[in-house]
């Protein structure tokens, strides 16, 4: 390994280099705890620990836009919770209470999402899937998933520019606006699908032996820590 | 070696134009080849029966035996054949499969499941070689087009299959980009590959190629040594339909001159997030009425400038004055229109009418019928647009600009991936719409395009006007030295 | 195709993957509406029906077993990373071959198998709401000190346990009104654009 003189330069996406295993399992943690997990007791320790959890893994990645804005966000629902809320009755606080409520609990599991999707590469993905003995079946369609929603953005983004220039935008019926967006997405992400099938299978996508990868995932002493991080947390969830 | 013998082929969907009659070709090991014809005739069709997407992805009727060094490609899976034949396609944006452009070289290396210090040794020799060490490491999404194609060329090269098929790979390219694809053309031919080129744009590829065959109608028509090809006189190749080996040698159209008028643009600044400025334009005047060809290198904020003109982009402040009249961003939304490259995006409904009539503030179907007969499209007015051929939705497209009462048009590489017979349609409808007393704007890499039908020349360089000229004796050397001499 | 076989190829995982990412985008923005409360126990509805359009499509791609299948597992995991938690990933799985099931009975070309195998699939996003259900008390007792008294009090009069079976319903008829606007769109559009 250390016999190559110049080191091979990946997209450089996450400053603390962290195996795709830990931020998934960690994703995984944030989430289903802050979702689905209660509370009261050991849970109200653990809970802030899991929402600044991901906020801290954007600092250290040196995303500072994408966590100040987390953060204002956190400040903002937790402010109204302090003090709005408890002015409010009947169906008012029932909307507000909901949508505090549901924001507090996704934001973290989302923010943590992006964190994973945003520092780490569909090839990371693939080799951390591959070291977990997930079946190539399973492994080329979602690769192919990571693929596609940036082309969806793409693609979506120059339809709803063409709508913008061609007026059709308002006055018209929900089925027709669902039409007009999802008719030419459908359309244009189909044609993308044949020929991106066609050029991975002239590079031997899909051959039976055993593929090789390399990139260069493992765990560190941080992935470590991590996971022993995480064991108090899925306590607090399971009892 | 790579033999056809006696191949017949037919797509199953009866739409597909393409196939292929009575073929028998032979191409020994080291040629470059180039495949031309126009479009339909059967040179796509032929480089799958190469690389084995024909029989094993594109369904159809086979008969006849393809060879690849004495293997028949109809028994060899599609993963064995990847070892043999590498491919380049035409569209950059479809053919990359990871996101990040170290693991994309990698990518055919890992599937043939070869150790991976000897695949990060051959990444790091094709970046070598091919001078792209700041293309590594990167996002693909976020590369430009040329620099895509780049990426798919070394990915080829780093799998290092003995024979090459390229599908007109030069299509969504600009002059610098194609001048990148020749270098590693060359490199290939040094490595002594067998190249095989299907290819609507030729010039670039004179020097290089040892043999061209052309088709017609799926047979092959002409198979000559390229010494003879590179001979046949411009009216000849006019005649079989090609675009020149020599741009030199393209006729010039002299279009007549634009009206007096002028639209006034001013304050066009924009900047993408985290980047340095796009487009930096404080004023232009473009001549009302004229066809404006807007050339520039990758990344001079040519489509940037499209974009402001046609009010996509919020965060530019510009304001365009025609006829004295100023248009703010949101106005210019309906004064101005822009084709886009991929018009499938804007084609909406079910029927080529309707497609116009949801333009209209008051939907006039005889005004509709009248641009749908000005534009030859009054015999598809009740088809769907989505099954209409690429020319006629790009003709629906500006239909629907025309009925909205559109002044200004922006066509965002018109022709990319065009015959000579096609390209010259498109310049028929700028110059039909350029009668109509409409101004168009025409963001092209395509010389014989240009020379075809445009009146003006706006040369973007880094954000900024470059220089600006009409397409008289003079300025056409000045588009000749940015497309000839500067290669 | 020259080799018929009923093995699954590179070429239709990719498909699985190429509409799986389309039925997710899809999806989400139908949850988008799930954002505001009451509108929880409609998603078994709204969600199937907006997805059905790209289902229909797919389908027209689909010929072997295990497509649908997959298509479903890799639905529930992409929840489970999203944090959705495992019932989700588990109604993925059986939802998914339950569906392919039925569409193998019309092997993938009898119309009203393909309306019930949408249904069907559709019914993974039960996964959502049975915990509402199968652990009814936990689930409103852990709700109650985040979301406030109010709230949880009106989702448990909105979902009484007798919702359940009812919300299983809609969700399969979501599902077939999918199928059938899907079936529509392709009509319409699809097969004229020559993608289906």
């Amino acid at each position: 390994m250390d016999a190559a003189p110049v080191e091979l330069k990946f997209e450089n996406k996450a400053v603390i280099p962290t195996d795709p295993r830990t931020k998934l399992f960690l994703t995984v943690t944030v989430s289903t705890i802050m979702i689905t997990g209660g509370t009261g007791g050991f849970m109200n320790l653990i809970r802030p620990c899991l929402m600044a959890c991901p906020i801290a893994f954007l600092l250290l990645s040196r995303r500072w836009t994408a966590a100040a804005r987390f953060a204002v966000t956190y400040a903002v629902l937790f402010v109204l919770e302090l003090t709005v809320l408890p002015l409010l009755t009947g169906i008012w606080n029932f909307i507000l209470g909901a949508a505090v409520g549901i924001y507090t609990h996704m934001l973290p599991g989302f923010i943590m999402g992006y964190y994973l999707v945003s520092t780490t590469t569909v090839s990371e993905f693939v080799a951390a899937m591959e070291r977990m003995h997930v079946p190539q079946k399973i492994v080329i369609p979602v690769s192919v998933v990571f693929r596609f929603f940036p082309t969806v953005k793409e693609e979506y983004a120059a339809i709803r520019d063409a709508m913008k220039m061609r007026g059709i935008t308002t006055f018209r019926s929900p089925m027709k606006m669902l039409e007009y967006r999802v008719v030419p997405l459908m359309v244009s992400v189909a044609k993308i699908g044949e020929e991106l099938s066609a050029a991975a299978l002239t590079r031997g996508l899909g051959a039976p032996g055993k593929r090789t990868n390399i990139c260069n995932i493992g765990f560190g002493p941080l992935d470590i820590f991590f996971f022993l991080m995480a064991i108090p947390c899925w306590y607090g969830f399971f009892i | 070696m790579i033999e056809l013998r006696n191949i017949n082929f037919r797509y199953v969907k009866g739409t597909e134009v393409g196939g292929l009659m009575d073929i028998d070709l032979t191409i020994p090991d080291g040629q470059v080849i180039l495949l031309c014809g126009q479009s339909g005739c059967g040179k796509t069709t032929l480089t799958r029966l190469v690389n084995g997407l024909i029989p094993h992805y594109y369904e159809g009727e086979l008969r006849g035996e393809v060879l690849v060094d004495g293997k028949n490609i109809r028994e060899l899976p599609l993963y064995e054949t990847a070892k043999y034949v590498g491919s380049v396609f035409q569209n950059p944006r479809t053919q990359f499969f990871t996101v990040d452009s170290t693991s994309e070289l990698a990518f055919g290396c890992e599937n043939q499941g070869l150790p991976e210090e000897e695949i990060i040794e051959r990444v790091k020799a094709t970046t070598r070689q091919f001078g792209m060490g700041n293309l590594m490491g990167k996002n693909i999404f976020s590369l430009s087009g040329g620099e895509k194609q780049k990426i798919a060329c070394a990915s080829v090269s780093v799998s290092d299959p003995s024979i090459i098929v390229m599908d007109e790979p030069s299509s969504n390219l600009d002059v610098s980009a194609t001048k990148d694809l020749r270098r590693m053309l060359r490199i290939w031919k040094q490595q002594g590959k067998t190249v095989i080129i299907a290819e609507h744009r030729l010039y670039y590829l004179k020097e290089l190629i040892d043999r061209v065959v052309y088709l017609k109608d799926g047979k092959i028509e002409k198979d000559y040594p390229a010494i003879e090809a590179l001979q046949l006189s411009a009216a000849q190749q006019a005649e079989m339909g090609l675009r020149p080996f020599e741009l030199n040698m393209f006729p010039v159209t002299a279009r007549p001159a634009a009206g007096s008028g002028f639209i006034e643009c001013e304050n066009f600044h924009f900047a993408y997030p985290k980047q340095k400025d796009a487009l930096t334009i404080d004023r232009l005047s473009l001549p009302q009425t004229g066809i404006i060809a807007v050339i520039g290198h990758n990344g001079a904020g040519k489509s940037t400038l499209a974009r402001c003109l046609c009010g996509l982009e919020k965060h530019c402040k510009g304001i365009v004055k025609v006829d004295g009249k100023p248009y703010n961003r949101k106005q210019r939304l309906s004064l101005c229109y822009m084709v886009m490259q991929d018009v499938n995006h804007q084609l909406f409904t079910e029927s080529t009418e309707e497609e116009l009539l949801i333009s209209m503030e008051q939907p006039a179907p005889d005004k509709a019928a009248a641009v749908l007969e000005r534009l030859d499209l009054l015999p598809f007015r009740e088809r769907h647009p989505m099954a209409l051929s690429g020319g006629q939705k790009q003709r629906v497209a500006i239909a629907a600009a025309l009925v909205s009462g559109r002044k200004i048009l922006v066509f965002d590489e018109p022709t990319s991936g065009l015959d000579l017979q096609h390209m010259k349609e498109v310049a028929d409808e700028l110059a039909a719409i350029q009668e109509m007393g409409k101004t168009s704007l025409v963001i092209t890499h395509d010389y014989e395009l240009i020379v075809s039908c445009c009146t003006h020349v706006l040369h973007l360089e880094q954000g900024t006007v470059q220089e600006q000229y009409a397409l008289d004796t003079e300025g056409l050397g000045r588009l000749k030295d940015f497309f000839i001499e500067s290669r | 195709m020259e080799a018929k076989s009923n093995k699954l190829q590179a070429k239709d995982l990719i498909n699985v993957g190429i509409f799986t990412a389309i039925y997710f985008v899809l999806f989400f923005a139908g949850m988008m509406l799930g954002y505001i409360p009451i509108f929880i126990p409609l998603l078994g509805l709204v969600c199937p029906i907006l997805c059905g359009i790209p289902f229909m499509l797919y389908l027209t791609k689909v010929k072997k077993f295990g497509m649908v299948s997959l298509t479903g597992i890799v639905l529930g995991l992409l929840n489970l990373i999203m944090g959705s938690g495992v019932l989700v990933f588990i109604a993925g799985v059986i939802f998914g071959v339950l569906s392919d099931l039925v569409l193998r009975a019309g092997k993938y070309q009898s119309w009203k198998c393909t309306f019930i195998g949408n249904g069907i699939f559709s019914l993974w996003i039960m996964g959502y709401v049975s915990r509402m259900f199968l652990t009814r008390d936990v689930f409103f007792s852990s709700l109650v000190s985040s979301y406030g008294r109010e709230y949880v009090d009106t989702l448990m009069s909105y979902t009484p346990g007798w919702m359940f079976p009812v919300l299983f319903m809609l969700t399969f008829i979501g599902g077939i009104l999918g199928a059938l606007l899907g079936k529509a769109v392709l009509k319409k559009h699809f097969e004229k654009a020559g993608i289906a």
